[in-house]
């Protein structure tokens, strides 16, 4: 069965996406080892510290990029929060020996290592907290929780808790809230442009670069020698007043090409190049940063590095996820399309605005006859394919309603075959309009064996009837006989009593009411054997069980009375109802009497027949054939409803056999056990109806 | 007209039984039907002259047994087989046994009444040649030793010389004897004499000399 309709339309889940085209979630393992992640914690910090103090315009108190703080994000993003303390550990003699040589004094050393450790902290735990472990770059929300949790709300309160410091310390003369600011757009700056870039580049998968084609790597080489080159030439050049501030975005579209074509990881590394030339050039004097105040050239190209960092690490993401999805659907679309044209069954994909046909696949070609080609843009009632045109709308409705399974069909193919098929549909989209994919098969075969199963039954069963009557016609001539008898006698004694002088017209009366009764009786007898002999379809009716053994009875009464059997009934004083083919159960019922009887034929057996009709206690009908015969063998006992088998030297071994298929076909069971005394008891046991009795 | 003897319908189908009563009885026959061996038995009367009409199947005794009963007890009824299929074994014995006729369902009235009309017959018959019997052997009884004597001699065809020579007397006393028992047996010859003797079994004494 094809059942790849419904999650074709679905993208496969964004997890099980990123885990198949990026193996980000390495990063973990990658900085896993606490004392490789707290080595390489301490190493980029210290660098960091390095370029951040290199990076300060003096006498501006704070650098224009501060870089250890976001390596410290980057780091704890990457590793397992029980590690983080080895890792500020690792990072506290750094700190100690990077800030203890610019004469700063140690007790404000200390403190700064708190709030810059605070700042990574606060910021990991926020991001890990609402955007779980994972960093991912290339999703749109991460990005959005990193920016506002570890670019905005760490630097921000780890800002009032150093500048805090800083004052209670006494370091410096400016005031609060300028500290604030600045701390906070340095250290924001550093974050949007570092911890993209690190976590980037650490979960990368450095085995795969090298299967990295050749178009790609000239395409990325020469994206960045185009951008160092054009950072050069905007940057780092004599101020003057032929700068023209405009020429700020000039770099815009190598940013955006460097997002459409190599994502997160290479918007944050240009980003990076870019960030780095920026403040070079600010820092020499070169450039459009060249502003009166250092304060202020550091405030302009921090802000003009965040407001082009922000949208397009998002933009980055935002494409990312768009490529991710659209891979998915695509290979999903491939799976899809693979098991559409491999299918073993028919399939046909139809628009349900108009009903034409928009695909089939090869074996719906095959069945149908007609061409794929010629089969698109029609619909199926135009080609003709509902045997039934009705029961196409009978399917629309109920694929509207939804799935649609094993609907049972006759269609036409192009000979004008008919073949009987079942169909299951269900909606699916396709290129953006609603579609309905139906699934049919054949099962014309299936049907045509198993119609001849049960015509084979049919006439097994009719067979095996005509043997039984056969070998009751003895006693059925003698059922004939006895009504014949008294209608020939009674019409002969009314000739006589004609031929005398004197006539009672009252006797006559009685002669030929007593004729017209017997005759009926002859009739019945005639109408019930031709019942039995007919062969016809199995009927399902309501009946009275009672009926059923009172008509069996008397069909049988020849043969009883013939072998000088007394009959006992003990009938369930109301009427059992329950479902059946009349005829079917009579032979049953018939068969068994005559087994009954033939039983009892053994010397010294007890010459009476039972029948007891009652409702069992689990809701069924129960019929009892009791004899007085010898009982069944034990060795017989296991083979005696085995087709074939049989004790009796005229048998055909199929009676009971048959009865028994008979009786489970009407949903029942045929049981047989040995009495405890003589004989043996056969039970039929059948489904009551709880319809009323007609 | 009524006719002699009365015919017993036995058949355990009420409509068989009805009909065949009526058929009897519309050919002067009195009737008396039963529905089962058992119940004719019940109300069976050996003293009554008359036939049995008898279906051979029918549960409990059935025809045959019937038959055989009553032959045991001593009861000679002259009986007509009826039957729904022809089973000749079962024919067979019933005939051995001294049934009339077999009958096979459904039958003409004329075969029928044919045969009831033997049975009826021979019934009458044999009931004629029971009372004889009994007439017979009372007036046997009434004789003394030697009228029996002289009887005995004479249905042998003995002259009465040579009677009363071997019975020690004279002539005329056998003479005598002889008259007294024709008269006892109501015999009008010696003819007559000689044929009643013979029903009733008397042995001849016949010439030992000469």
């Amino acid at each position: 069965m094809y059942n790849g309709g419904q999650e074709s339309a679905i993208p496969l889940p964004q997890d099980a996406a990123a885990e198949r085209v990026h193996p980000q979630h390495h990063a973990h393992d990658r900085l896993s080892h606490p004392g490789i992640a707290a080595a390489v914690a301490a190493l980029a910090y210290f660098i960091g510290a390095k370029i951040g103090f290199a990076l300060t315009f003096q006498p501006h108190p704070i650098s224009a990029l501060w870089p250890p703080n976001a390596v410290l994000l980057a780091v704890l993003l990457l590793t397992p929060g029980r590690s983080w303390w080895l890792i500020f550990a690792a990072v506290l003699p750094v700190h100690l020996a990077a800030e203890v040589q610019g004469g700063v004094p140690l007790p404000m050393v200390l403190a700064w290592f708190v709030s810059n450790c605070s700042e990574a902290l606060i910021g990991a735990t926020l991001i890990r907290r609402l955007a779980g472990g994972q960093p991912r770059f290339d999703s749109f929300q991460y990005v959005s929780i990193f920016m506002l949790c570890g670019a905005l709300m760490a630097p921000l309160l780890s800002s009032f808790i150093d500048v805090a410091l800083v004052k209670f310390i006494g370091w410096g003369t400016n005031n609060f809230w300028e500290l604030v600011t600045l701390r906070l757009h340095s250290n924001a700056l550093a974050a949007l442009i570092i911890v993209p870039a690190a976590v980037s580049w650490a979960a990368s998968d450095w085995k795969g670069f090298r299967s990295v084609a050749l178009g790609r790597r000239i395409e990325a080489g020469a994206l960045f020698v185009g951008l160092f080159t054009l950072g050069l030439f905007i940057f780092i050049q004599k101020a003057s007043s032929a700068t023209i501030p405009a020429l700020l975005y000039a770099p815009l579209p190598i940013l955006l090409w460097a997002t459409v074509r190599f994502g997160p990881r290479g918007i944050s590394t240009c980003l990076l190049l870019v960030t780095g030339l920026a403040i070079w050039g600010a820092l020499h004097g070169q450039g459009p940063f060249t502003f009166a105040s250092a304060e202020e050239s550091t405030r302009s190209l921090q802000l003009f590095l965040i407001v082009v960092a922000v949208p397009l690490l998002l933009f980055a993401a935002v494409m990312e996820e768009r490529k991710k999805a659209r891979e998915a659907l695509q290979v999903s679309e491939e799976r899809s399309l693979k098991v559409f044209r491999a299918s073993p069954d028919p399939i046909v994909i139809v628009r349900k605005s108009d009903l034409s046909i928009i695909d089939v696949n090869e074996k719906w070609e095959a069945l149908f006859g007609h061409r794929r080609a010629d089969a698109i843009g029609r619909t199926t009632v135009e080609l003709g394919l509902y045997a039934n045109p009705e029961d196409r709308n009978t399917y629309l409705e109920l694929s509207a309603r939804g799935l649609v399974r094993d609907f049972a069909v006759d269609m036409r193919d192009r000979n004008g075959q008919v073949h009987h098929m079942v169909l299951s549909g269900d909606s699916v989209e396709v290129a953006g309009t609603d579609c309905l994919i139906t699934i049919a098969r054949d099962v014309t075969a299936q049907k045509l064996s198993e119609r001849e199963a049960q015509q084979q039954r049919l006439e097994l069963v009719h067979l095996s009837r005509v043997a039984m009557l056969g070998e009751l016609s003895g006693a059925l001539a003698h059922e004939l006989n006895q009504p014949l008898t008294a209608i020939l006698s009674n019409a002969q004694a009314a000739q006589r009593l004609l031929a005398r002088d004197r006539i009672e017209i009252q006797d006559l009366r009685e002669i030929l009411q007593d004729i017209v009764s017997e005759d009926r009786r002859a009739g019945e007898v005639i109408r019930r054997l031709r019942a039995l002999f007919k062969k016809s379809a199995t009927q399902f009716q309501l009946l009275n069980v009672n009926d059923l053994v009172a008509e069996v009875l008397t069909l049988a009464h020849g043969n009883l009375t013939t072998r000088e059997i007394y009959v006992v009934t003990e009938l369930c004083p109301h009427p059992i109802a329950s479902r059946g083919d009349r005829v079917q159960l009579q032979q049953v019922l018939l068969n068994l009497v005559v087994n009954a009887c033939e039983a009892m034929d053994t010397p010294g057996s007890t010459r009476v027949l039972t029948i007891k009709t009652a409702p069992t206690d689990d809701g069924l009908v129960q019929i009892l054939v009791i004899d007085g015969g010898p009982g069944i063998p034990a060795e017989s006992m296991q083979k005696l409803f085995d087709p074939f088998f049989t004790t009796k030297p005229q048998g055909l071994g199929l009676g009971l056999s048959i009865s028994r298929s008979i009786i489970e076909a009407h949903d029942g069971k045929l049981l047989v056990r040995n009495n405890g005394g003589y004989g043996a008891t056969f039970r039929i046991l059948l489904p009551a109806s709880v319809e009323a009795e007609q | 007209m009524t006719r002699l003897g009365t015919v017993f319908v036995v058949d355990d189908d009420p409509g068989v039984r009805k009909a065949l009563s009526r058929l009897l009885r519309s050919a002067g026959y009195d009737v008396a039907a039963y529905p089962s061996p058992s119940s004719f038995l019940d109300a069976h009367d050996p003293a009554m002259p008359g036939c049995l009409v008898l279906d051979l199947a029918m549960p409990g005794i059935n025809g045959l047994e019937l038959q055989q009963k009553l032959a045991k007890d001593g009861h000679r009824r002259p009986i007509v087989f009826i039957t729904g299929e022809g089973d000749i074994p079962q024919s067979v014995q019933a005939m051995k046994a001294g049934a009339v006729d077999f009958l096979t369902k459904p039958f003409d009235d004329t075969r029928l009444l044919d045969a009831v009309d033997i049975a009826i017959k021979r019934g009458c018959a044999a009931q004629l040649a029971n009372e004889e019997l009994k007439m017979l052997e009372q007036r046997l009884t009434s004789l003394t030793a030697r009228e029996r004597q002289v009887l005995e001699h004479v249905v042998g065809g003995r002259l009465n010389k040579h009677i009363a020579t071997e019975l020690g007397t004279v002539e005329k006393t056998v003479k005598v004897h002889r008259a007294r028992v024709m008269h006892k047996m109501g015999a009008d010859s010696l003819a007559d004499l000689v044929r009643m003797a013979d029903k009733a079994g008397i042995r001849p004494v016949s010439s030992g000399v000469g």
